[in-house]
């Protein structure tokens, strides 16, 4: 692993985010119609509904965010990140990416839904521990399934197939986690729910780094 | 012959799993008591409805209440209704231990023919407040001369009854399920490491297996919750986990189906199911046994050991696992056989 190369492929994949003004856009415009369509359907939303919205949004937008960041480029261009980096390199900077994005749109959400609908999080603190380590884990999860998608040719409806089974133990734990967080539940021992989720964040992620080089040869 | 031995083991220890675990009976146990209050120094009428019981052909039988280890009332009189309902005459005692307004007796019965056999909690004593202790007091100590029920039979359990039984499939099933992913898994690996295609084959057969068996799993599952806990589905942790687990081996189908190239499509199917196992291991190992669930064996105790698992239900679970591992890998043998036909024909065509 090189550090340098990782930020250069980080930087690169940012400065294309941002030269392609209309998706990134796009997918705002998607966060921002569905929840002023929530705010305007349940006029007045309850914590439990917010809890379960906001990650429902959030699974949606996330997947339309993340089926571009390997479909955007040409095979050809594929040909040449190979003769130029190590597989390690490229899918470590890609994750980042992905993370990175997640977050931002997370925070755009939050506060998209904080403006409309309330913020009834009391336990801050947990809340956003939870959903960093979720984010992490979904952004794995989906940076592997489009790794899975590009070398089926670029097959997107494969992407939520493949993508959506594999997130909903981490969706689960991220709802309960909310949950507690919003003093829907109260449970003691939830800090144990969020070193599960680091556990199966630290699963997900040695798997995918060991299976990537191989897929990536194709 | 030689090299077949094991399906046909496979097909036997099936159907002696199938014939045995269905036909011996289940022990003699106590559907209802009534009344099942009473008050304390008044004599009582007990009216029982047994489930497997014997009583007017047995000679000895015999009642008690009992409240704890040295305190127990002998049944008076005993009036023999039918095989199934009999009528238990008892004297409350007056006084009664402890400070409790309410206490809970056991129901005790004892036969030559169906053993003992026991109700817990079957009447609720309301204590009153009386002066003198009468002559009807308590018989102390332990009870002795007990039987032991006759043959082989499995332990009656309220609410589960009959179909206690289904422990045979239900569960067997998984344990025949994991052994199989394992072997999928196996093969992916091996797949990934020799690039043979014949692994490929393997795990995907082993797969399809695996995932037929957790369907058969969950729907037995799904109708002995509808006998037990009354209803198809519940919100239990270990079911809901299993159905995502299911969900995302379904996927797994897909994406086998999604592709005509083999060779991407082995290294593709192959990474998706190594990822697909280590996604499971926490859903359906570790989750569950941090929260409630309705299952036996949660809060971190495993589900059989103790009073679960009954000698002679051991007698047909454990040949039920080995059976359906071993009838899983027949069929799993003969989609590899099938796909490897299939592939030397495509050979041959080109």
């Amino acid at each position: 692993m090189n550090i340098t190369k990782v930020k250069d492929i980080f930087l690169k994949e940012l400065s294309i985010e941002f030269r392609q003004k209309f998706a990134l856009a796009g997918i705002f415009l998607f966060a921002s119609t569905v929840v002023f369509l929530i705010f305007k359907s349940f006029n007045n939303i309850n914590p439990r509904e917010w809890t379960i919205l906001i990650w429902i949004i959030m699974l949606f937008a996330g997947l339309n965010a993340i089926v571009k960041s390997f479909l955007q480029e040409k095979k050809e261009t594929y040909l040449y990140y190979y003769t130029l980096f190590d597989p390690l390199d490229l899918i470590i900077a890609k994750l980042l990416y992905n993370f990175v994005f997640l977050c931002f749109l997370f925070l755009i959400i939050l506060g998209l839904m904080g403006l409309f609908t309330g913020f009834p999080v009391k336990d801050t603190g947990l809340f956003l521990t939870g959903a960093a380590f979720g984010l992490f884990g979904i952004s794995i999860v989906f940076t592997f399934v489009s790794v899975i998608s590009v070398s089926e040719s670029g097959n997107s409806t494969l992407m939520s197939i493949l993508a959506l089974p594999l997130v909903l133990p981490i969706l689960l734990l991220l709802l309960k986690i909310t949950a507690v967080s919003i003093r829907l539940l109260t449970d003691t021992a939830i800090m144990e729910d969020v070193w599960m989720l680091v556990g199966v964040d630290s699963i997900l992620l040695g798997a995918m780094l060991l299976l990537f080089p191989g897929l990536w040869r194709s | 012959m030689r090299g077949y031995w094991w399906k046909f083991a496979g097909v036997l220890i099936f159907l002696y799993v199938l014939i045995g675990g269905m036909t011996i009976p289940t022990k003699a146990g106590i559907i209802s008591v009534i009344p099942g209050n009473a008050l304390s120094g008044e004599s009582l009428n007990l009216m029982i409805t047994g489930y497997n019981t014997h009583f007017t052909e047995c000679t000895e039988l015999r009642a008690w209440l009992k409240l704890d280890s040295v305190h127990v009332v002998k049944s008076k009189t005993i009036k023999k209704i039918s095989e199934r309902t009999a009528e238990f005459l008892f004297h409350i005692p007056s006084v009664f231990p402890g400070k409790d307004k309410v206490q809970p007796l056991t129901l005790i019965i004892d036969n030559e023919i169906d053993g003992v056999f026991v109700q817990p909690n079957a009447v609720f004593i309301t204590v009153n407040d009386s002066i003198a202790p009468d002559s009807s007091d308590w018989l102390l100590g332990s009870l002795e001369n007990l039987h032991e029920a006759k043959g082989t039979k499995f332990p009656f359990r309220n609410i589960l009854n009959e179909t206690i039984r289904n422990t045979f499939f239900h569960v067997a099933l998984w344990f025949a399920m994991f052994v199989l992913l394992i072997l999928g898994v196996y093969h992916a690996i091996q797949y990934l490491i020799t690039r043979e295609y014949d692994h490929d084959i393997l795990s995907s057969s082993y797969h399809r297996i695996a995932i037929m068996y957790g369907i058969f799993g969950l729907i037995t599952g799904s109708v002995w919750a509808k006998f037990t806990w009354n209803t198809f589905w519940t919100t239990d942790v270990k079911l809901n986990m299993t159905a995502v687990a299911m969900l995302i081996y379904l996927a797994y189908l897909v994406l086998r189906g999604s592709s005509s190239d083999y060779d991407r499509r082995a290294k593709i199917s192959a990474s998706y199911a190594i990822f697909a196992f280590l996604a499971l291991i926490p859903l359906v190992f570790v989750i569950p046994r941090l929260t409630d669930s309705l299952h036996p064996g949660n809060g971190g105790n495993p589900a059989l050991g103790g009073e679960d698992l009954d000698h002679t239900l051991r007698l047909f679970f454990y040949p039920s696992i080995i059976a359906l591992i071993l009838l899983g890998l027949w069929m799993s043998e003969l989609l590899t056989r099938y796909e490897r036909l299939k592939e030397k024909i495509l050979l041959k065509n080109q």
